[in-house]
């Protein structure tokens, strides 16, 4: 076997600088950066704008459908002004966002606290999980909503009443992702901490542990969705305070303008919580951000 | 060129497996499958010792058995004279699937060996430690790195400063290279025989590649398929370091690799059939 000669080729020092160059700044790379909000910014635009010409034009009754900038009004002073005292609906949103959110906070908070402890134990005894199991996923199934009379029946029309349907509403998911983070803890990363001298409590605390916190951050992400809507019924039910009280009283008075307004900023208040979640998440856990892609 | 039963007895015998049989049990089955049967091996004091085998054939449970994962269920299994009661300091591993805490720094995952047990190392000595191991693997400059920034080599490059640096008797690896690219691959095994070369570690290093058994291998214990028996030792003569030179073009290479895969052939073929059980 002969081995034709060889040629070896120059050796070339390669510098951080051959590799990574500055590309020339052009309309192109402008519009690749910033081309997905300026689509954005024209489709909002014209959304409302569309809004706005189909009301003005009549085409739907107004009593249905205020004016986009009827709504943007309602808005800004909702949550500029403060409601005198005594006037319910005077169209102050802001006391009652504050009253939703705190009892949002409250509850998601109380269904952190059962939740993530009872999913944690969910996970890790067998026994534990075979007796809880059953009332876990029978309640987790059912729709909240059928349960809001009875808590009516029990509470009254209390906070109380209302941070324990948000509870209820909240808890399942947290619950349920902390329980499957200690499922699905991966186990070469059991057995590489085995190895390396790991005692059992070891095992939860540097493994189990670290592995289902970005699972329970998901499902406190859920809880926030699913809490939200919590909050929006028990409101609705009884109460005499807080946004879903505030949509029932708007739609009751015929207050289109308040009514969307209120609409609008649950959109917002939900999107911002879901992306203050999704942040946390990528913060915490960097790696999964990847796993995604 | 091959003893039929590693006849030459190891300078100061490390591991010593006696009629060791092991196996895990199915649950949903309600059976024992038995992995290994009847094995008796000597490993000594330095010694590179590769298992080859076709899949299935319980190499993992060997391993298994000396790091203490796994009890023997008959016959016995000693490092330095004492049976294996459990996981201990003086064995370390090395995964297939490198078994990094995605959470932890580069630095952090090499530290777990340290929280996770006391070696009696004071902090300094620790901090030494670990810059020398970092300093051996060529990652310098990655301590705050994160495994998911890494390529598989580098990560592997971690998984193997993490059982170095406990300076453990024994190292052992699970298929450790078995999900990295042919070229990084073959780079590693180099690096594996330089940190061994440097360190004198004894090593239980499994694998199914034949070149790879050959190429790191001061002997070669080829296992038949399930229930797994050593079915020859094969000593391997070529001079060290073997990465230095052409090894792979020597004649005693190509000989041993036929030998090697004359011996597995056809239990490779049983265990593919058999892969689907």
């Amino acid at each position: 076997m002969s081995v034709s000669e060889r040629t070896e080729a120059e050796p070339t020092e390669t510098t951080a600088s051959d590799r990574i160059q500055d590309v020339e700044y052009t309309a192109r790379t402008w519009w690749r950066r910033w081309g997905a909000w300026v689509v954005t910014a024209i489709n909002l635009t014209a959304f409302f704008a569309l809004w706005e010409l189909i009301a003005r034009l009549n085409i739907i009754n107004p009593l249905f459908l205020p004016r986009a900038t009827d709504m943007l009004a309602a808005l800004w002073e909702g949550l500029t002004t403060s409601a005198p005292p005594g006037a319910v609906v005077s169209g102050s949103i802001r006391d009652h966002l504050f009253f939703s959110l705190s009892n949002l906070g409250i509850g998601v908070g109380i269904a952190c606290l059962i939740g993530i402890p009872f999913g944690l134990l969910m996970g890790a005894n067998k026994y534990i999980d075979a007796i809880l199991s059953p009332y876990v996923w029978a309640i987790s199934s059912m729709p909240r909503i059928a349960l809001v009379p009875l808590f009516i029946l029990f509470l009254g029309f209390t906070r109380t009443m209302q941070v324990t349907i948000i509870v209820l509403s909240a808890v399942f998911p947290i619950m349920i992702n902390a329980w499957a983070g200690v499922k699905t803890t991966e186990k070469s990363l059991l057995a590489a901490a085995k190895v390396f001298g790991a005692k059992r409590h070891q095992l939860y605390t540097k493994v189990v542990f670290p592995y289902t916190l970005p699972f329970i951050i998901s499902g406190i992400q859920q809880g926030i969705g699913r809490g939200l809507v919590g909050v929006i019924i028990a409101e609705i039910f009884g109460g005499a305070k807080g946004l879903g009280y505030l949509i029932q009283r708007a739609a009751d008075t015929f207050n289109s303008a308040l009514l969307y307004a209120v609409l609008f900023l649950l959109v917002v208040v939900s999107l911002t919580l879901i992306q203050f979640t999704r942040w946390l998440e990528a913060t915490v856990a960097p790696w999964r951000r990847l796993d995604r892609l | 060129m091959s003893t039929p039963n590693g006849a030459e007895p190891p300078a100061t015998p490390v591991i010593v497996a006696q009629n060791l049989t092991v196996g895990y049990e199915l649950h949903r089955e309600r059976q024992r499958l038995t992995a290994l049967r009847d094995i008796s091996l000597t490993v000594g004091r330095g010694e590179f010792v590769v298992l080859v085998g076709p899949s299935g054939c319980g190499k993992t449970t060997f391993i298994n058995a000396i790091s203490g994962l796994v009890k023997p269920w008959e016959g016995t299994i000693e490092v330095n004279g004492k049976p294996v009661e459990g996981p201990g300091p003086d064995r370390a591993m090395v995964f297939q699937d490198y078994a990094l805490m995605p959470w932890r720094t580069v630095e952090q995952n090499i530290r777990l060996a340290f929280e996770l047990q006391d070696l009696g190392l004071s902090p300094e000595e620790q901090r030494e430690r670990v810059d020398r191991y970092l300093e051996l693997v060529d990652l310098k400059g990655f301590e705050n790195s994160y495994p998911y920034e890494l390529s598989g080599g580098m990560k592997q490059r971690v998984g193997i400063a993490r059982a170095l640096v406990s300076e453990p008797d024994i190292l052992l690896a699970d298929e450790p290279f078995a999900a990295i690219d042919a070229m990084t691959r073959e780079a590693m095994q180099g690096e594996l025989e330089r940190f061994v070369a440097e360190t004198h570690q004894t090593v239980v290093f499994i694998t199914h590649s034949i070149d790879e058994a050959i190429a790191l291998g001061d002997r070669v214990v080829v296992i038949s398929y399930r229930p797994g028996r050593i079915k020859e030792i094969v000593d391997v003569n070529l001079p060290r370091p073997r990465f230095e030179y052409d090894f792979k073009t020597e004649r005693e290479f190509a000989e041993l690799r036929d030998h090697v895969w004359h011996l597995v052939k056809d239990e490779a073929i049983q265990s593919a059939r058999g892969a689907v059980r």
